[in-house]
């Protein structure tokens, strides 16, 4: 990681359109976000957010367009090339989805085991380091998915997806459902793992106090388009009727992001 | 062409430095641990990271842990020559070195522990299914005294499950044992030319034995299994607890409606399987022991005393209280995440057959003292 790389884009969503019967979702979503960014996504609720995280991580083939992470074409590359750039990033969904059957220290371990040739004592090493990073403590590890809380059920779904030393993660909800203290040291880890270890973060969120304390640059998605795309205080006072709307609450509670009134 | 691991790794002439180059990464770890293994460096120790490209997290806690476990004081080593980048990525790893120093304490226990966890847990799990099956059957009792708390769309669609969509399958298995059954016992009659009596021998096996139980372990597998996982689901999703907050009961609302359902069901299928599997011995008679299925109907007349009739059906309804009991209790209580729902249902589908089985033997012990 150079620093004459250290733009080069990692994610690049170009033209995608995506179409559920006749119900259009995307018209030509463009944008691409650089190495070492903290990027989000956010848009109403039915703009499919989620769906365009899931075309980029390839759960999902879009209509039309390409998606390219690390430079591979997802949807065109073929299978193996495909499952070397996922071994390249990693993933949290909304609810965790842990391995239930497993230990939280199992779960962590099932992509280093899977992926990688560590002998079983280091990968013991890996996966408390993991936990330590995700901000788990050492005893979290032996115990079920189901007996954790939901911060905790989030971080250790960081852990299994920091496993394999990503280049990029992909977050989606991060802070939903922890009350503003969690979601705040949640923000605080995920921005620590940007600017300590370097890697790209891109997130679905609809958390404002993420957007607007550690997010560099935010993508807004509106009517199957790119609304906006810049740094979230630039973001806020643009002049349109759904940002606005979007941030006002913000300025309610007393925080200034901007101008609320319009101008 | 990957570089080898000494290219990465080189260790000064008196031990006192080690410069570390190239690509420090996740991948490579198993070849740098070697090479690591193999340098014996000596205080006071520098490290030198100039030529390094990469280094990741999980490469620098295998340097951070090899040197410690060569006997270094990870404090007193000098960091020279780093990037900013790899600076902080070493820093991170070090700030965590005492937290990841305590082991992650083992969930382990010996034989004789875990046997004593499961004779309890079989043991509770009696006394839990009794408890339930009190509790049904009170729920039924209200149900009983005010008919009007019955939730009859419910129990509609219940046995429109459980009964109508079941008939086929029921139908396909009892002919199917009926016609294997009149082969195998025709077989043996032929030779006392005894023929006509294969038509006892099947209308008593099939009434009272064949029809119900192979019929309830048909419902066990089918509608057993499907009751314990749309609970376990509605418990995972929380909708039991909403039900409970409406103040609605969810005995009421779920539990009573699919006991009624089975209770319904499983005579009528029984009888239904009855039939089906004197069919299929009937065409085995025709086409094989020369009984024409008049004389078959005759002679079932004659020889079919309508109390073995009986004593089949009294079961099944025992059968069903069996099999939906245990089916919902495993469904209201199972466990908090997907992995207890399949197992719930795999345990919903054993208990039943097993608990059917038991409760036909004891049937069987039953009818014998009582001479039916």
């Amino acid at each position: 990681m150079a620093a004459e790389d250290s733009r080069e884009p990692v994610i690049e969503v170009d033209r995608v359109v995506t179409r559920f019967g006749t119900n259009t979702v995307h018209d030509g979503v463009s944008f691409s976000v650089a190495r070492g960014t903290l990027a989000a996504l956010i848009g109403g609720s039915g703009t499919g957010k989620s769906v365009l995280l899931r075309e980029i991580i390839g759960l999902h083939r879009p209509t039309e367009g390409s998606v390219r992470v690390l430079g591979t074409d997802m949807w065109q590359a073929a299978e193996a090339e495909v499952a070397e750039v996922r071994r390249r990033f990693g993933m949290t969904f909304q609810d965790g989805a842990l391995f239930s059957s497993l230990t939280v220290a199992q779960n962590v371990a099932v992509p280093l085991a899977e992926h990688t040739k560590i002998a079983p004592e280091m990968r013991e090493h890996l996966v408390r380091l993991r936990l330590a990073q995700a901000g788990l403590p050492a005893d979290a590890g032996a115990k079920m998915p189901s007996e954790l809380s939901g911060g905790m059920r989030k971080r250790a779904a960081l852990a299994r997806a920091l496993a394999l030393e990503p280049e990029i993660l992909f977050l989606d909800e991060p802070t939903s459902g922890l009350d503003p203290a969690t979601a705040r040291a949640f923000d605080a880890l995920v921005r620590s793992l940007v600017d300590n270890l370097g890697i790209t973060v891109f997130l679905v969120t609809h958390d404002l106090d993420t957007l607007l304390t550690v997010v560099d640059r935010l993508i807004v998605l509106a009517d199957g388009k790119v609304l906006a795309d810049g740094p979230p205080r630039e973001i806020a006072r643009l002049d349109d009727a759904w940002i606005r709307s979007y941030f006002a609450i913000r300025t309610m509670v007393g925080g200034s992001p901007g101008r609320s009134d319009g101008s | 062409m990957a570089p080898q691991a000494d290219d990465r790794l080189a260790v000064s002439g008196d031990g006192l430095q080690i410069s570390l180059a190239g690509a420090w990464q996740l991948v490579e770890l198993p070849a740098l641990a070697a090479a690591l293994a193999a340098a014996h460096p000596r205080s006071p120790l520098t490290v030198d990271g100039e030529r390094l490209q990469s280094l990741d997290s999980a490469a620098a806690l295998e340097l951070v842990r090899a040197l410690g476990a060569a006997g270094q004081d990870l404090d007193a080593v000098r960091w020279q020559g780093f990037s900013e980048q790899h600076r902080r990525v070493l820093d991170d790893v070090l700030r965590r070195r005492a937290a990841l120093a305590e082991a992650v304490p083992a969930r382990r226990s010996g034989w004789l522990a875990e046997i004593g966890r499961r004779t309890l847990s079989v043991y509770r799990q009696g006394i839990d299914h009794l408890g339930f099956m009190g509790e049904t059957l009170s729920a039924l009792l209200a149900v009983l005294a005010a008919p009007r708390r019955l939730r009859l769309r419910e129990l509609t669609a219940q046995l429109e499950q459980a009964c109508l969509n079941a008939i086929p399958v029921v139908i396909l298995v009892t002919l199917l044992i009926g016609v294997v059954f009149a082969y195998l016992l025709g077989l043996q009659a032929e030779q006392y030319g005894a023929n006509i009596f294969v038509v006892d021998g099947v209308g008593i096996g099939m009434s009272r034995e064949f029809a119900p139980i192979i019929v309830a372990v048909i419902i066990a597998g089918r509608s057993g299994a499907a009751f314990t996982a749309q609970l376990g689901s509605m418990r995972l999703t929380e909708e039991i607890d909403a039900i409970r907050t409406l103040g609605l009961s969810p005995m009421q609302v779920l539990v009573v409606p699919r006991v009624l359902a089975l209770l319904i069901a499983l005579p009528l299928l029984s009888f239904i399987g009855l039939v089906a599997g004197l069919v299929g011995a009937a065409l085995v008679a025709d086409a094989m022991l020369g009984i024409a299925p008049m004389a078959f109907a005759e002679r079932l007349h004659d020889a079919l005393d309508i109390t073995h009739v009986w004593a089949g059906l009294i079961k099944t309804p025992v059968f069903a209280l069996a099999i939906a009991v245990i089916a919902c209790r495993l469904g209201m209580h199972v466990g908090r995440d997907t992995r207890a729902v399949g197992m719930a249902t795999t345990s919903t589908v054993v208990q039943s057959i097993v608990n059917v089985i038991l409760l036909d033997a004891g049937f069987a012990v039953l009818f014998q003292e009582l001479g039916i």
